[in-house]
């Protein structure tokens, strides 16, 4: 019983979920912008930033470039801003990326053909509306709940008409 | 058992207009988050669900030694409808936060505490459920499940302080005593999830009580079998 419902619950989750992916670059301007987590930091010799990758809430992984005037701007946990350009802060720059790719903290990166022209904290505004994620959840939730209920109910059906069955059964038979 | 019905009756009656507030709360009433946009949404789920199957194998613990020390069988069927109770809400739990962890994250599970904790605790529910399932009726039985049910109940505090106590990515409680009272969780936010909170606790309630009576319906019926020499069926 209990594994049907599971079962249940983890192909619906799974179902959902191929509906549930969404596209996370718009274009503004000739600029592009993409949202998503950092997943990958590169240097050179010097410990300063080349490249960063991330990843948007579509799974698809995009690099970027960096040149002199990519600007940056920042948040430490603790919500400090951190602002720079990679001309005077290109090594400080690879320790906040590395910090928002272990607290998976969300960037918003600017950039034109491939060349990143700002790195900051997701902005608000531009916030993918992920509304496929949200239908999923609230789709499995429900018939999550109602298929246990549901099957509570048919189940208590079945049991009941059993027992009223079998006191019928030795009703009829102290009778005899 | 016809009163116990009535009384299941108006309990799904306040649950659903609970649950109809809620909904109406979540997608009319409260302001979109502005870091996480429409996708935060989805927290007024996943924490009363959370909530939800800590609570239960809470009951489950302290039932099954109830159980124990009185030989009650109320108690014992009060633990095994908060641990069943407790799987489904516990595998939603699951679900709802990876898909939530996936557009902000970009990642659909990691290894921290947090999660790991909650994994656990959705294993121990299951073994739990297969224990009592396939080992032999009896006072044995009875302690180990109770054992379990124990470690489960240890292991939710571990759940609900463990993103204070190793800060990861996952976000610190928001309810609650390890909470910060200056939390963006205020006014909207904060009513949003203690409505949602008490909707599904009722609707935990709701399902808990309903399998508490079909577990009485079967302890019913093996008696009437037991009476007429027919075969008992397991459970």
């Amino acid at each position: 019983m209990i594994t049907r419902a599971i079962a249940l619950l983890a192909l619906t989750a799974i179902a959902l979920s191929l509906f549930a992916g969404s596209g996370t670059a718009s274009a503004q301007g000739g600029s592009q912008k993409t949202s998503g987590t950092v997943v990958g930091v590169a240097t050179d010799e010097n410990g300063a930033l080349t490249r960063l990758a991330i990843a948007d809430s579509g799974g698809n992984i995009i690099e970027f470039s960096v040149e002199p005037s990519t600007e940056y701007g920042l948040e430490t946990q603790a919500g400090d801003r951190w602002v720079s350009t990679q001309a005077s802060g290109s090594v400080e720059v690879v320790s906040r990326l590395r910090d928002h790719q272990d607290r998976f903290a969300p960037v918003t990166v600017t950039s034109e053909n491939g060349v990143a022209l700002s790195v900051v904290e997701r902005e608000s505004g531009k916030l993918e509306t992920n509304l496929g994620f949200l239908f999923a959840v609230f789709a499995i939730t429900w018939a999550g709940f109602f298929a246990y209920i549901f099957f509570l109910s048919r189940k208590q059906r079945v049991l009941q008409r059993e027992v009223a069955l079998l006191r019928a059964s030795i009703d009829s038979t102290n009778d005899d | 058992m016809s009163g116990i019905f009535r009384a299941s009756n108006l309990l799904l009656i306040i649950t659903t207009g609970l649950m109809a507030l809620t909904l109406w709360m979540i997608f009319f009433w409260v302001p979109t988050e502005s870091n996480q946009g429409n996708i935060q949404r989805i927290l007024y789920i996943h924490v009363p669900v959370a909530w939800g199957s800590m609570l239960a194998i809470m009951f489950v613990a302290a039932a099954s030694i109830i159980y124990l020390r009185t030989k009650n069988e109320v108690w014992d069927r009060i633990a095994v409808a908060t641990a069943e109770t407790g799987v489904v809400f516990g595998a939603l739990m699951l679900i709802t936060g990876m898909v939530w962890a996936r557009p902000v994250w970009g990642v659909w599970w990691t290894g921290e505490a947090k999660l790991t904790t909650a994994l656990i605790l959705f294993f121990i529910y299951i073994a739990y459920l297969m224990f009592r399932a396939y080992f032999p009726p009896g006072a044995q039985r009875q302690r180990l499940a109770a054992i379990i049910g124990f470690i489960g109940a240890v292991d939710s505090p571990i759940i609900y302080y463990a993103a204070n106590l190793w800060s990861q990515a996952h976000p610190p409680a928001v309810i609650g005593p390890s909470a910060d009272g200056d939390s963006a969780f205020s006014s909207e936010f904060g009513m949003t999830l203690m409505v949602a909170t008490l909707a599904f606790t009722m609707l935990f309630i709701y399902i808990a009580w309903e399998r508490f009576a079909i577990r009485e319906t079967e302890d019913a019926l093996v008696e009437i079998k037991r009476t007429i020499g027919e075969p008992e069926p397991a459970h």
